[in-house]
């Protein structure tokens, strides 16, 4: 019994080492979350404020340069997605995505190497200004695949219109006061044709614009008018939808 | 002596029996992290979605993708609440897939609006 006890503590010291270690590489291969908000560099930017040197620099460089990576990832992976994009517009933002992880890859590259601070900290300045992931080719994905998605809405509310008129023509035929209803019918598609001659010709305007054109002031306000199109373009679908929901209502009342 | 061989004898083992349910725990962990990286896009995306507006997830796409004709098993569609009696019109899952529709352009317009931090 004596030597029992001790044999057995032993038997449980190397257990739980072994348990530990397991842990211990369950861990290790963990993959780490992926960096995409605006905080996610934020223990890097403060390391690197209340000491810059070339290691906390290119630490906050590095991570500034994955969360974009994550961001981009995740703008490609939706593009390949959408079934509203254009082919050709899915093929413009798609390279573009590609064209951007491509220089920040090879920027990541001269960060890494770099020694010397100066020229370090203008580095990492680049990440902003030469690529603009989140000023420019976010809200380029963003903007073109909902001007792609009103346009494409148009079908959808042309089979709308088609039912509807074939039923006021019905009801028309059998002596039925249609009136309320056409006024209606006419206003969905009239407010379709607005919201559809308000995105349409966004994706042309926003595909072209570049970095440079961003820092230059003159991609922002074409970003900005963009959006506030795509908003009254889509202030007129909300109206085309309740337009057409009054023509049903309308349509159900003459039964 | 023989005391001492006994000790070594039990030590083995109890240290081999230890390692076997460790294995064993490992394998059971292993399935487990197997599931966690099959969900693991689906959470950091939805991560992503929360801490970065800029890559949100357009609705716009599922909504315009949605089913337009005679859908009748769509969520949005009226339920036939006694059996084969009433038959959905066709029309109003149309116009209320509409609805989604604008919740996807809201969604884009919504992601669009974000710096960053640059």
């Amino acid at each position: 019994m004596k030597t029992r006890i001790p044999a057995m503590l032993a038997g449980l010291v190397v257990g739980g080492a072994l348990l530990l270690s397991s842990v211990g590489v369950a861990a290790a291969v963990t993959p780490p979350a992926g960096p995409a908000g605006k905080g996610v560099c934020a223990t890097e930017a403060a390391a690197m404020k209340t000491g810059a040197t070339v290691a906390t620099a290119r630490a906050f460089g590095d991570c500034e340069i994955n969360r974009r990576f994550t961001s981009l990832d995740a703008l490609a992976g939706r593009i390949t997605a959408s079934k509203v994009l254009t082919s050709s517009d899915a093929g413009a933002l798609q390279s573009e995505v590609g064209a951007t992880k491509t220089g920040l890859t090879s920027l990541k590259a001269t960060i890494d190497a770099e020694t010397d601070l100066t020229a370090l900290k203008a580095d990492i300045a680049k990440i902003a200004t030469d690529y603009r992931v989140y000023l420019l080719v976010t809200p380029q994905v963003n903007l073109v695949s909902a001007a792609d998605g009103v346009v494409a809405a148009q079908a959808r509310f042309a089979d709308v219109n088609t039912k509807l008129a074939a039923r006021i023509a019905a009801d028309k035929t059998a002596g039925k006061d249609t009136t309320a209803a056409q006024t209606a019918l006419d206003a969905m598609n009239a407010a379709v044709a607005n919201a559809v001659g308000l995105a349409g010709p966004l994706p042309a305007k926003l595909l072209p614009l570049t970095p440079a054109q961003y820092n230059g002031g003159t991609a922002g306000p074409i970003i900005t008018s963009a959006r506030t199109a795509l908003g009254q373009a889509r202030d007129q679908i909300k109206a085309a939808i309740a337009d057409a929901k009054t023509c049903r209502d309308d349509l159900k009342a003459l039964k | 002596m023989k005391h001492q061989l006994s000790s070594i004898g039990r030590l083995a083992a109890t240290a081999l029996l230890v390692g076997v349910a460790v294995v064993a725990c490992g394998r059971s962990n292993g399935a487990t992290e197997a599931q966690t990286a099959a969900t693991a896009p689906a959470v950091q995306q939805t991560q992503a979605g929360q801490t970065t507006p800029t890559i949100a997830p357009t609705p716009i796409d599922e909504a315009t993708s949605a089913p337009t004709q005679g859908d009748t098993t769509s969520s949005v569609a009226p339920a036939a609440s006694s059996g084969a009696a009433v038959t959905p019109d066709p029309l109003d899952t149309q116009i209320s897939n509409l609805d989604s529709l604008l919740n996807g352009v809201n969604g884009s317009l919504s992601g669009s609006d974000n710096s960053g931090g640059e």
